[in-house]
């Protein structure tokens, strides 16, 4: 979701000082994505977000009518309540999804030690919101509870694609909310490469949904765009080539496993360390001042 | 169950007609039920009378447990039991009764859009005002929710059924991001969807053209339900009455379909 409020952004021409982390608990709210504003106020939903945009007068939705506002609004509640359970599911609970993409990206991009206990975390509290959302403690992973998502996400990308018809954004020529909600929950399932991808089947058989994320990103994530390009033709192991701080993970790695070694090789006996006496250069302390210096540090 | 299995009961029961016995059950009317299930029941028995599909209204005090889906209402039609608003749709939209056969596919898109705001707004602003503990809200909870929840129950047993439910609803909220809101919040979303279905409404008789829909049904159930439950504070009905063409609407729909019930 951090997608849809930095779409939003960019369509309303706000100022965002963008900053790069991989350790959630260095943002200022403790988790990711956060906005630190001028008055040193902490937001972390996404909607908290774009309303404080709109109160400093970035407004993307300015032009539009009453009525498309209100239907701006029915078409986020529809996201929100087919499409997001939907997205939690194939990148969190889904187990192939999840070992072979999700975690294994948030093992790459985590400082050590976060790394081995944090992607675990999350998919606990990700299971733990599915099961609050759909109301049933008992849920886990399975073809049921997979057929049932996903169905009401193909449907939500039915009814999207259906609104938006052959225009290049919901409501005109120029983007607003509902666009930058659209784009931040579609272009995740366009982009990523999964292993089980029955979402993005179906959105690319939608074209003018997967037009109108590749426009998004061409148009106000040029950078991005031309990465996610490139990424596309290289093969399926080289999205993980390119890790942050490369340099400084491999030398981190190489102590961790020469500090291994030498452990290992003091603890089995294979090196000895001897400790030789020497005659004493000094002659000890006056016995008869330690007793009581002792025992007035007791007191 | 597989998608055989679901073409195979969509086929029998598409076979047989509706029967005069149909029955709809909900938590009892004056002591039990509280204001968002009243919702969705009304929205239901609205739904069923656009379709002109007779069902008879029972109440009891477990119908919560007796549904399938721990969900209130379900009608008992035959010899299946469906449970909510949407897959009652279904079931009678495979009986050969649908409300929103005359709609393209946009109008369809909006349609369904908009029942996801009433869900997403006023059916949890609904939960929020009964369950959640703010100054006022607890008021409410603790005068209204908790005795007519837990009223068919003996002490200790009523207790903790309303003690666990309440924890269940603040669960959720916490999950879908309403955990952190204040009552002038919900009060303000609340404002939000009103003016948002307003909007749509404009000056047409129902949402999409002179026909209701299932939307119609389901905005009738909630708002009307807000406008005639007495609550500790009149706030969330004021909120309703705000909007002229929304209460205009209600009064045409109880007047149109609950002829026989309005006193």
């Amino acid at each position: 979701m951090a997608l849809a409020f930095r779409a939003y952004a960019q369509f309303a021409g706000a100022p965002l000082k963008l900053r790069k982390i991989s350790n959630p608990w260095r943002s200022p709210s403790g988790s990711l994505p956060a906005l630190r504003t001028n008055q040193k106020e902490t937001l972390s939903r996404p909607s908290d977000i774009i309303i404080h945009l709109r109160k400093q007068k970035y407004n993307a939705d300015y032009d539009l009518s009453a009525k498309e506002g209100a239907d701006s609004l029915a078409f986020i509640s529809l996201l929100e309540e087919k499409l997001t359970p939907a997205l939690i599911y194939a990148f969190w609970i889904e187990p192939k999804n999840y070992v072979d993409v999700t975690r294994r990206w948030y093992a790459e991009h985590l400082p050590f030690p976060l790394n081995f206990f944090l992607p675990g975390r999350m998919q606990r509290q990700q299971l733990e919101k599915l099961r609050l959302l759909r109301g049933d403690e008992s849920l886990e992973a399975g073809e049921e509870l997979e057929k049932e998502m996903y169905r009401d996400a193909a449907e939500c990308m039915n009814l999207l694609s259906q609104r938006l018809g052959s225009h290049k954004f919901f409501f005109g020529d120029s983007p607003s909310s509902l666009d930058a909600y659209v784009f931040g929950h579609l272009a995740p399932i366009l982009k990523s490469k999964l292993p089980n991808a029955k979402l993005q089947q179906h959105l690319k058989s939608l074209d003018n949904l997967t037009n109108f994320c590749t426009n998004i990103l061409l148009l106000y994530f040029p950078r991005d765009g031309r990465e996610s390009q490139k990424t596309t033709s290289q093969p399926e192991g080289a999205d993980f080539d390119h890790v942050p701080n490369k340099r400084r993970k491999q030398f981190l790695s190489a102590l961790v496993a020469l500090g291994a070694m030498l452990s290992y090789a003091l603890l089995t006996g294979m090196v000895s360390i001897q400790h030789v006496q020497h005659e004493a250069l000094e002659e000890p302390p006056d016995l008869q001042h330690i007793g009581p210096h002792e025992e007035e540090g007791d007191g | 169950m597989s998608l055989a299995a679901e073409a195979f009961v969509s086929q029998i029961a598409a076979a047989e007609p509706w029967p005069e016995n149909a029955t709809l059950y909900q938590p009892l009317t004056e002591d039990q039920i509280l204001l968002s299930d009243c919702a969705s029941s009304l929205a239901v028995q609205a739904y069923l009378r656009m379709c002109g599909l007779p069902v008879q209204v029972v109440c009891r005090a477990n119908a919560e447990y007796m549904s399938p889906s721990g969900k209130i209402p379900f009608i008992h039609v035959g010899n299946q039991v469906v449970s909510e608003l949407g897959p009652i749709v279904q079931f009678t939209r495979a009986k050969g009764h649908s409300l929103s056969d005359g709609l393209d596919d946009v109008q369809r898109a909006e349609m369904k859009a908009y029942m996801e705001l009433v869900n997403n707004m006023l059916l949890t602003a609904e939960l929020y005002i009964q369950w959640c503990d703010d100054a006022t809200a607890a008021e409410v909870c603790m005068l209204i929710s908790r005795p007519r929840y837990s009223s068919p129950y003996s002490w200790p047993l009523s207790n903790v059924l309303a003690y666990q439910k309440q924890w269940e609803v603040r669960r959720k909220m916490n999950a879908i991001g309403w955990g952190g809101k204040t009552l002038e919040q919900v009060y303000e979303d609340v404002s939000q969807c009103c003016q948002a279905l307003s909007q749509r409404l404009g000056t047409q008789p129902y949402f999409f053209n002179k026909q209701p829909t299932e939307l119609d049904a389901l905005v009738f159930g909630h708002l009307f339900t807000i406008l005639t439950t007495r609550l500790t504070s009149t706030e969330l009905a004021e909120r309703v009455k705000s909007c002229s063409n929304l209460l205009s609407f209600c009064k045409r729909i109880e007047q149109t379909y609950f002829e026989d019930k309005s006193s």
